[in-house]
């Protein structure tokens, strides 16, 4: 028997290599690519935006002395809102709010989802079966009517959309997981860990994750696109809180001050470009991991 | 393979189901098909809130209760001058000395649009059925609460006996419906009313209903004033007030109202569209939760205990700058807000002296929050003597643009003055549990007034408070104080106006002075026409009013067309052909192409 | 695309994976389908019925909200609404209503929830139903040339226009499309209606009327079209890619067959199958993925109708078009299965 720490150094090499090899194939599909690199520089800019902006300016008692629903022009390059607020800075925080609406939801229904697929392939019985019947059910349901329930139901703010998206979007993640679950538990190595007496937490944590984790990963990407649009929806509806910040509640705000009828397309065009780029660049990427990790997809 | 004729048949129907119904509901004749239109003159309203029912007793959103008061003629009438009482069905009336009998002389030459003739039996059946019927009290139980009896001892008298003295006697908002129709409904609750043509009086008459589409009135050609000058009406819906404003830019509507700052101010410049700025009857305010109460004085809710100092609320009331708030929020097009009832009631309205007002003036607010002993803690905010930070929960409606806007002003001018505002937008279904349970501190409220304010001072009388259940009242926050309770019993048994109105003034300034209701400011409705299609309107009040949702209906029956025959309603027939039949042959061209490519032997585009 | 907020799944699940039957006999399948199907049914009313319930607040104060009322008045309300009985006996009372086909009375409208839920399905069908048919013959379409022109500049430009049009929300896509084609921008003047399903004053005749309402059709069908053919365009794609490396095509090609007869003939046909399952399973969601384009457009159908009821907001007539919308998709996803049985030769054959 080797001793722990050479077992532990031999998997980390391994998946050092699978992470090179995967870096190698992933760098081999130019719209992944594109997509990580305008992610990266949109995500960078909303974590700086404290420091590369003036954020008193989006206060509405300090702009009162500028021009409301003004064109762009030398001082305000994306032009102004009907407070006198620059676009471009309210469309530079709104990418936070945004962004991290996005990815809070994301990670809620990737966590449930992750936790009903482990535990509905693992452990079978008639758990799994009112699991995986759950999981149906939420399926199907129409999300976007769910999201829009659940969000009309809770207190506004950035929290209950968060669970409005998390709780609708997790099913796919649950099916994925599942499937996936089964496939690695039907491998050879699992049925050795168990007839060496491996708990179930130890086949969860130490094989079971590992192999879906991946995956998961990259479900996530793709799912965090969907949760932005979701997001930009439910607050054009009026179900978000209009106090905050975000690309979708711009938009409802140029709406509501009649924006559009005014001509104000530098009002309409940032936030909606925003969610364009951020939901095309987690798609890109989204699909460049998923060919990374199924091989068979790999030329498409 | 059989695979592939499955799948055919599975795409042939699935063609087949989607586009079968675009041509059922029009395969069925269109009885109601209109000659053509060139001849006639049609207003077309653009509608941004939908309508709830045609039924009377129970339309209780804003446009369907216009359309009620142009199809049914009430008893009196606003006028279109200044708003007071002027004769409808009635063309007189008398009050015993006591103000609890009224007698009303009915007109004897007004007839139903189905020819049978209005008398007082109509007026009577209408109010027995709504003291009758709780279902009849749905959308204006109000004004027949104090009734005892109604009575026609003659087609052309009218006798009303109210158990206490009604303000409203002379401005009672109420369609009065045909008996001979209406005596033949088994259930009020539901009805949808929508026999067409519905059997009316009023100037215009329902002749076709579509729900989220469009309601169209015909002139009445043997209304009582003479039929208006216009031969039809049109209500079209839209969904957000975006769509309206566009269609009105592109001559599918020739008359809309609630425009946004921007919308008017972008409307303003352009050919052939004349924009109109009338003074509202509403006005936005503060609700300060200043100690919620039972009506037995038992405490209520958890409002913030420093709000029950009127010093606090004062200085509140001095740090908010109401002409930045009117520059913003309404982009100029209101007025700053003063008294409690709005100055388009010239007589009413009630402005404080100006060392009395509340002008912008954080010096002054931190100074009287200074000498009440409320200290800035080390993080600025003000603390109260027992140690509690001045931080107050500021609420909205997120339906209500303007609440997030002026929310954000007063959360950031309060911050001057060493107080906290959590400001927290909610829906207005959410809004109106808390601020009932007195689980508030400061909410954005908004009341439109009607010519008699009766009811929007009533509500801040101590009675309108709950019971000790907790249900019951119709309290705005649950203001309670002495000398206003005082007036308003006082104004409500006086029928001299002029005593009245001072006594009504007398209440607005305690309202001032008490700083629980902080003004914020009156809204302008803003309204656009077509101008090459209309030149005039009649306008409510005469001088600066509004065209729609009046308290009446002059202003689509005082509706001039203009005399430019080129102006026509039907102006799209054009594009319509042109991207009508496009469409259609695009679809066809691509249903066609895909089933009989299945079919061709060879193909052309080689790889 | 908000009626999908999984789009990156969409794009990229095998459809019809998991979706595969088990053996065993026909009725039988049927049976547990539908048994289900109903659990899944009756899941929807018990959601429908008791979230709807935890809306905060009294719906008669905003009903009333604004209004002259007294409070008898609101007591009267809240009594004829059912409102003051406990929630088991209203839950009963809906469920007892519910399997007589009555969804209760709209508090707003004032007249069977049912009625009013009927008279906007056509013109929610309509609209999804054209667009998803034009989505389909698009999508296919593209979908089946980009494959076999894999790595082409057509299958670059084609995917990567059909990613970003999946990548647009709807809604924005939508006030787009009414800025530059209903209210026109710089020359161009407005060419379509701003709202609407029909003209008020239609011209006389059958055609031209069909023609009106094509005209108002154009714009959200355009708009729900470019934002929902991707899905089928990138399934078609990717099946169609995986039928391309197989041996039964390399027979045929060696039998002397045209390259397109190939790919007509054999290609195309087996890798329609994940596509047909996949428009079955969709046929459900586009029903409420209409929300949003209808309430840009003001269509008067299902979406605009629950849009309005949520802000009135309208317990009933929020129920009922919950449990219309979900379980359009649940009846749908039977079919998709059914469909699928029929259509798969191994499933079929066993």
């Amino acid at each position: 028997m080797t001793t722990p720490t050479s077992t532990r150094a031999l998997t980390w090499q391994r998946r050092a290599r699978a992470l090179r090899t995967g870096w190698r194939s992933f760098r081999a599909q130019r719209g992944a690519v594109a997509g990580l690199a305008v992610l990266l520089t949109i995500v960078a800019l909303a974590v700086l935006a404290p420091v590369l902006t003036d954020e008193s300016q989006l206060g509405i008692i300090n702009t009162m002395s500028n021009p409301a629903l003004a064109p762009p022009s030398g001082e305000f390059w994306l032009g102004t809102d009907e407070n006198g607020r620059s676009v471009l800075l309210l469309t530079w925080w709104g990418a936070r709010v945004s962004l991290l609406v996005g990815l809070a939801a994301t990670l809620l229904s990737v966590f449930i989802g992750t936790f009903v697929g482990i535990v509905s392939a693992h452990f079978g019985g008639w758990l799994s079966a009112v699991l995986l019947r759950f999981t149906d059910f939420f399926l199907v349901l129409p999300s976007l009517v769910l999201a829009i329930a659940l969000s009309t139901v809770l207190s506004r703010g950035v929290g209950t959309i968060v669970l409005a998206i998390g709780l609708t979007a997790w099913p796919t993640t649950a099916r994925l997981v599942r499937a996936q679950t089964l496939t690695v538990q039907a491998r050879p190595y699992i049925e050795r860990s168990t007839a060496l007496g491996a708990g179930h937490g130890h086949l969860i944590a130490k094989h079971i994750l590992p192999g879906v984790l991946p995956l998961v990963f990259a479900n996530t990407t793709l799912a965090v696109a969907s949760a932005v649009i979701a997001e930009s929806t439910l607050s054009f509806l009026g179900l978000g809180d209009p106090t905050q910040i975000s690309w979708g509640s711009m938009l409802k705000f140029a709406m509501d001050s009649g924006a559009v009828t005014n001509g104000a397309w530098w009002y309409l065009l940032p936030p909606g470009l925003g969610i364009v780029c951020v939901v095309l660049s987690f798609t890109l990427c989204g699909r460049g991991l998923e060919t990374v990790l199924n091989p068979r997809l790999r030329g498409r | 393979m059989s695979m592939r004729k499955w799948a055919v048949g599975v795409a042939a129907g699935m063609l087949a189901v989607t586009t079968a119904p675009a041509v059922a509901p029009l395969g069925a004749p269109q009885a109601d098909a209109q000659d053509d239109t060139g001849d006639r003159t049609v207003l077309r309203l653009g509608v941004t809130q939908s309508i709830d029912t045609l039924n009377p007793f129970e339309a209780i959103m804003a446009s369907s209760t216009e359309l009620m008061r142009l199809t049914y003629e009430s008893l009196t009438m606003p006028s279109a001058e200044d708003m007071t009482p002027t004769g409808a069905l009635a063309e007189s009336w008398d009050t015993s000395d006591d103000d609890l009998t009224w007698t009303y002389t009915i007109r004897d030459d007004i007839t139903w649009s189905d020819g049978e003739p209005v008398t007082a039996d109509d007026i009577a059946f209408t109010f027995n059925l709504m003291m009758d019927d709780p279902d009849a009290r749905t959308a204006n139980g109000s004004y027949v609460s104090t009734f005892e009896s109604v009575e026609a001892p003659d087609p052309t008298t009218l006798v009303i006996t109210t158990t206490e003295p009604q303000a409203t006697m002379l401005s009672l908002d109420v369609p009065i419906v045909p008996e001979h129709i209406w005596s033949q409904v088994d259930e009020i609750a539901g009805y949808g009313n929508d026999t067409m043509p519905v059997v009316g009086n009023g100037p215009f008459l329902i002749t076709e209903y579509r729900a989220e589409e469009f309601v169209r009135l015909e002139a009445n050609p043997d209304y009582w004033r003479g039929p208006a000058e216009i031969d039809e009406l049109q209500f079209r819906f839209y969904r957000n007030s975006d769509a309206a404003v566009q269609a009105l830019r592109k001559g599918e509507v020739d008359l809309i109202n609630r425009l946004t700052p921007a919308q008017f101010d972008a409307l303003s410049g352009e050919d052939d569209i004349e924009v109109n700025q009338a003074q509202g009857r509403r006005f936005y305010m503060l609700s300060v939760n200043a100690g919620a109460a039972t009506a037995d004085g038992d405490p209520l809710g958890n409002g913030h205990p420093a709000l029950q100092d009127i010093a606090v609320r004062q200085a509140i009331a001095r740090a908010l700058d109401r002409d930045v708030l009117v520059d913003r929020v309404l982009g100029g097009y209101g007025e700053p807000g003063t008294g409690y009832v709005p100055p388009i009631f010239a007589d009413l309205h009630w402005q404080p002296e100006d060392d009395q007002a509340w002008n912008f003036d954080p010096g002054a607010a931190n100074a009287q929050l200074d000498s009440a002993g409320y200290e800035r803690g080390p993080d600025g905010i003000r603390v109260t003597e027992d140690g509690d930070r001045l931080s107050f929960r500021l609420y909205g409606r997120s339906d209500r643009n303007a609440d997030t806007q002026a929310g954000q002003f007063v959360r950031d001018w309060l911050a001057e003055i060493g107080i906290e505002v959590d400001l927290e937008i909610m829906s207005g279904n959410r809004m109106n549990e808390l601020q009932k349970a007195g689980e508030f501190d400061i909410a954005l409220s908004s009341w439109a007034v009607n010519p008699d304010p009766n009811y929007v001072l009533s509500i801040q009388t101590c009675d309108q408070r709950p019971s000790a259940a907790g249900t019951g009242g119709t309290t705005e926050s649950f203001f309670c104080h002495e000398e206003f309770d005082e007036l308003h019993a006082q104004q409500l048994a006086e029928f001299d106006r002029e005593t009245r109105t001072e006594l009504i003034h007398q209440m607005q300034r305690v309202i001032h002075e008490q700083s629980a209701t902080i003004m914020l400011y009156y809204e302008n409705a803003l309204e656009a026409y077509r101008s090459d299609r209309f030149t005039d309107f009649g306008y409510q009040p005469a001088d600066s009013g509004v065209i729609r949702e009046q308290l009446g209906y002059w202003g689509y029956y005082g509706a001039t067309p203009a005399t430019n025959p080129n102006a026509s309603a039907s102006g799209t027939s054009t594009g319509l052909l042109l991207s009508g039949g496009a469409a259609v042959v695009i679809i066809a061209v691509a249903a066609g192409w895909f089933v009989t490519r299945r079919r061709r032997a060879s193909a052309d585009d080689r790889e | 695309m908000s009626d999908l907020l999984t789009p990156g799944n969409q794009l990229t699940e095998e459809a019809g994976e998991e979706q595969r039957p088990a053996r065993g006999g026909l009725a039988r399948y049927l049976a547990s389908k539908l048994a289900g199907a109903l659990t899944s049914l009756l899941l929807v009313v018990l959601l429908g019925f008791f979230l709807f319930r935890m809306l905060p607040g009294d719906p008669v104060q905003t009903m009333t909200a604004g209004r002259e009322v007294t409070a008898e008045q609101i007591a009267e309300l809240r009594e004829r609404l059912g409102l003051s009985d406990p929630l088991w006996r209203q839950f009963l009372d809906y469920l007892g209503g519910l399997l007589q086909g009555d969804f209760g009375d709209s508090f707003r409208y004032g007249r069977p929830v049912g009625d009013i839920i009927l008279e906007r399905l056509g013109p929610t069908i309509l609209l999804a139903g054209t667009a998803t048919v034009l989505a389909i013959l698009l999508g296919l379409w593209l979908g089946v040339r980009s494959a076999w022109r894999h790595g082409s500049r057509f299958d670059r430009t084609a995917t990567g226009v059909a990613l970003t049009l999946w990548s647009v929300p709807t809604f924005w896509l939508g006030l787009i499309v009414l800025m530059v084609f209903a209210v026109g921008v710089g020359p161009l003047p407005g060419l379509f209606p701003t709202g609407g399903i029909r003209s008020i004053d239609p011209p006389p005749g059958l055609l031209p009327q069909v023609l009106d309402v094509a005209h108002h059709l154009v714009l959200p069908c355009l708009t729900m079209v470019a934002v929902i053919f991707a899905q089928y365009q990138m399934v078609m794609r990717s099946s169609l890619l995986e039928e391309m490396g197989s041996d039964y095509l390399t027979t045929a090609r060696a039998k002397g067959l045209r390259e397109d007869l190939v790919r007509r003939r054999h290609a195309v046909p087996n890798a329609l199958l994940p596509s047909v399952t996949l428009i079955f399973l969709h046929l459900g969601l586009v029903v409420s993925g209409a929300i949003m384009v209808e309430t840009v457009f003001s269509w008067p159908g299902l979406g605009y109708l629950m849009v309005n009821a949520l802000e009135y907001p309208d317990l009933p007539l929020m129920q009922g078009t919950f449990i219309v919308l979900a379980g359009t998709v649940i009846v749908m996803n039977v079919l998709a299965d059914v469909v699928y049985r029929f259509l798969d030769p191994r499933v079929r054959a066993a």
